[in-house]
């Protein structure tokens, strides 16, 4: 199912962070596989597309398809999608490529990602990018359409909190490499940036919708400081969003899945 | 292995500095060091004594001299002139023994820290490395030994109450180099080699020179770094120009790294490095808090920017409002100049 | 090959404290992970016995929780892991850390290789692959970033230096330091972090290792921590600098001169 399909059906993708590696203890690491599969299957018994996210934060998780290939849990055709980022090694990109081929996984968000002083680098050379002075999301974006075309529908971030002639001169190259749809930063609403956006690109557009009340975690994933009295209730805000951009999809981060969960239908059907 | 008592250590006398030669010649860490030699001996009333191992040395005895050196301790041998570690560890171990230095200071070089740590277990010895400060105590006569730690966010001072040499190395750039005075005097010691220290474990290969080696990110002293401001692939070749020109290592904010203008290895801040340099240029950076984490422990900011209010302008020690290209531009014709 | 690798537990940089007493670090309850550049040398560790065969034993010395520095390396794909721990190796400086380090490699017997990171990130000192060396008296060399197998029992290793590096032949047993520019550590997959879960870690003390107790900890440490203070605080306020651009290039060329930066 492609993202044009998602938004007609009026599909929310939902973000799943897989279980961080820091862990103590065996018995922990068994509790957040099993709560991470008990999300997963939710989320996908309700129709939802699970967006699985790649080492968010420059954290070091587990990645994604490992885990989904252990737990051995389903993916069910277009309601699985994969976050990949550049920081891999080489091999480690073609065994996550190979695996979301396999698994039938054929929707990826490619960013530039959150980097550490742990997690290794895609290099130009390894991208088929010599001339590049860096991997961004543009080579990954590019590499991959060339490898696999085809085979996979290619997403890119969007993050109207940039500078907008910065930011959109970054989409450009994009869309340029193979970009085919756009997932966007939180908006609390409506954002001006967005508006402008949807009148400059002529592709699927996935609005993101922040469904955590603290603000300041926010602050901190898009890098500027929203300011504290910013009213925001992530309902409400979700249900602004459905108003203002009918002609968009929804892409929910820090979904509550005991409050909001069984609401989602509500707002958007 | 027993603590020295206090007869055994009054035997020990002298502040040494053990030179660093790079291809025949000495590293101005080297006369540093016998800068600060000289005002610790000035303290305890005694000698400053700088020992060279290597091959054919003798001329750089007298520039030792000029520089502050009483004594110049020399052993000169083909077996010394390549870096052998264990080889020049048990040679300054025998001249250690034999001489009984009181402090044994040496540059914290990628050589002295290979050294200086064998040579301080061989002779028992309590060893400080990367000392920014060196002092010696009133009344106790003990050198006070400061070194950053933790990343810098403490200063340690180290004492070495019992054991003797009491040795530390510095890095270069630290301390000050006395003028060269041609007047002064010293004299200069030829030790033998000892045959039985030869080693066979070990072996140089070759030696490749490459200047253009760039300088590690974590470990630079200056650093140049470039944000949104820089425009593009050519703000960085600029500031590559300036890092060159100075010896020091380029930097990044995240925006310039992802909008592909360099590589994620300059990457300063929370998703990229962490570093502490002597003085770090922010150029055309405004300062979100995941780069300033980065970089907020540099000694000196010097930010350049058109704003004058970014976060940035407001954390550097001197905010510069103006173009960047301008700025630098004159900043290097200045240094070139002058 | 019978590969050692030691590695340090250090606190996250921004989170230390400081007893008033040893003037050493408090690590209880302060978030720990492994010092990055000991991950270099694991990695290298591992790729070598994937080269070569043989067993890459992990050895740390730390408080109780330094297990956890022990576990992360086997996650790693280390095969089994150390941890010495004891209220007498408590206070040690590097000498005595290194003796007490050297200790255990002669106990773990026939090793061929002691890998370590570069330097610690917290005491920055870079002085425990020497004085390991030292204390086993092996031949050393530092900042490796490169390692090649020559025949059995020598290796040729690339050295790092400021201005170059240099190629070098070194018989086993040795010990090497490693930098950055060896390798790319691999991250942990599920598999291996269940592993490091489910492994045992043996913790070994002075009597295990036939070390010598007037060597360890804070009373056989030659150097002794005095003094800690917080380092100078940044001046309050930022000094503006506008105008022709040359003169206010004069005025920096001239503040970095003052302070010896150029």
């Amino acid at each position: 199912m492609s993202i044009n399909e998602h938004i007609e059906h009026k599909i929310f993708h939902v973000e799943l962070q897989t279980p961080k590696q820091n862990v103590k203890t065996l018995p922990e690491l068994q509790e957040n596989l099993d709560q991470f599969a008990r999300k997963y299957t939710t989320l996908l018994d309700q129709g939802h597309c699970v967006c699985i996210t790649d080492n968010p934060m420059g954290l070091l998780s587990f990645q994604g398809t490992e885990v989904i290939k252990e737990l051995g849990l389903p993916c069910p055709a277009g309601q699985v999608s994969v976050h990949l980022n550049t920081f891999h090694t080489p091999a480690d990109l073609q065994r996550i490529i190979d695996d979301c081929l396999k698994l039938g996984i054929g929707n990826l968000l490619i960013i530039s990602g959150d980097g550490s002083d742990r997690l290794p680098k895609l290099q130009p050379q390894d991208v088929a990018a010599d001339e590049a002075a860096s991997v961004t999301s543009v080579e990954l974006i590019r590499h991959i359409r060339q490898r696999w075309n085809g085979q996979f529908e290619l997403g890119v971030a969007f993050n109207p909190y940039e500078p907008f002639d910065h930011e959109m001169e970054k989409m450009r190259r994009k869309i340029d490499a193979g970009a085919q749809f756009i997932v966007t930063q939180p908006i609390l609403g409506r954002h001006e940036m967005l508006d402008k956006l949807l009148k400059l690109v002529d592709m699927p557009v996935v609005v993101e919708a922040w469904m955590s009340k603290k603000l300041h975690l926010l602050s901190l994933c898009v890098g500027y400081e929203i300011p504290e009295d910013t009213v925001h209730n992530p309902m409400d805000t979700l249900k602004q969003l459905v108003q203002n951009y009918p002609g968009c999809g929804l892409y929910l981060s820090m979904l509550g899945y005991k409050t909001q969960l069984p609401h989602l239908r509500k707002v958007w059907n | 292995m027993h603590t020295p008592t206090d007869i055994l250590r009054q035997q020990f006398k002298n502040v040494w500095v053990v030179a660093e030669l790079r291809h025949g010649a000495v590293q101005d860490v080297t006369y540093e060091l016998l800068g600060a030699g000289r005002r610790l001996a000035a303290s305890r009333g005694c000698q400053v004594w700088c020992v060279v191992l290597g091959h054919n040395i003798k001329p750089v005895a007298q520039a030792l001299i000029h520089r502050g050196a009483d004594v110049v301790l020399m052993v000169d041998h083909q077996e010394l002139e390549s870096f052998v570690d264990e080889v020049h560890a048990r040679q300054l171990q025998k001249l250690i023994d034999m001489h009984k230095p009181e402090i044994v200071l040496c540059g914290a070089t990628a050589r002295g820290r290979a050294l200086i740590p064998r040579v301080a277990v061989l002779v028992r010895a309590g060893l400080t490395a990367d000392c920014t400060g060196l002092e010696i105590e009133q009344g106790s006569g003990l050198l006070l030994q400061t070194r950053p730690a933790f990343g810098g966010n403490i200063l340690a001072t180290i004492k070495c109450t019992d054991f003797r040499p009491q040795m530390a190395t510095v890095r270069p750039r630290v301390m000050s180099a006395l003028q060269a005075d041609p007047s002064r005097a010293g004299r200069i010691i030829d030790e033998s080699f000892s045959p039985d220290i030869a080693g066979r474990r070990m072996k140089v290969l070759r030696i490749i020179v490459d200047t253009q080696q760039t300088i590690n990110l974590a470990d630079a002293t200056f650093i140049v770094a470039g944000g949104r401001g820089m425009g593009g692939k050519e703000g960085f070749e600029l500031l590559s120009q300036f890092a060159r020109m100075v010896g020091g290592a380029v930097g990044a904010s995240r925006a310039a790294v992802d909008a592909g203008w360099i590589g994620y290895s300059h990457q300063v801040g929370q998703t990229g490095q962490t570093v502490q340099p002597k003085v770090y240029f922010a150029c055309g950076i405004s300062g979100q808090i995941q780069h300033l984490v980065g970089m907020q422990s540099s000694d000196l900011i010097i930010a350049i920017n058109k704003d004058p209010n970014t976060p940035m302008m407001q954390l550097a020690d001197y905010a510069v409002v103006g173009d960047a290209f301008e700025i630098l531009g004159d900043i290097m014709e200045e240094i070139r100049k002058t | 090959m019978k590969i050692v690798v030691c590695v340090k537990q250090v606190p996250a940089t921004h989170d230390v404290s400081i007893d008033p007493e040893t003037k050493r670090l408090i690590r209880e309850g302060v978030a720990a992970e492994i010092n990055p550049f000991d991950y270099y040398a694991i990695e290298q560790g591992v790729r070598m016995r994937e080269q070569h065969g043989g067993e890459v034993i992990v050895l740390t010395m730390g408080p109780p929780q330094a297990a956890d520095a022990v576990r992360e390396a086997i996650a790693c794909e280390t095969d089994r892991g150390i941890l010495l721990s004891d209220r007498a190796f408590a206070g040690s400086d590097t000498w005595a850390t290194s003796y007490a380090l050297a200790c255990a490699i002669r106990q773990i017997g026939g090793v061929d290789l002691v890998l370590c990171g570069k330097q610690a990130v917290d005491g920055d000192t870079a002085q425990v692959g020497p004085g390991i060396a030292a204390h086993l008296d092996w031949p050393q060399v530092t900042y490796v970033s490169s390692v090649s197998l020559v025949n059995v029992g020598c290796l040729n290793v690339r050295r790092m230096y400021e201005d170059g590096y240099e190629l070098v032949e070194v018989h086993l047993p040795a010990v090497l330091t490693v930098v950055k520019e060896i390798n790319t550590p691999r991250v942990p997959t599920l598999t291996g972090r269940i592993a490091s879960l489910k492994a045992d870690v043996p913790v070994l003390g002075p009597s295990d290792i036939a070390a010598d107790a007037g060597l360890l900890g804070l009373n056989g440490s030659p150097t002794r921590v005095v003094k800690t203070n917080p380092p100078p605080p940044r001046a309050a306020k930022s000094v503006r600098l506008e105008g022709p651009s040359r003169d206010v290039a004069k005025r920096i060329v001239y503040e970095m001169r003052m302070l010896s930066l150029i």
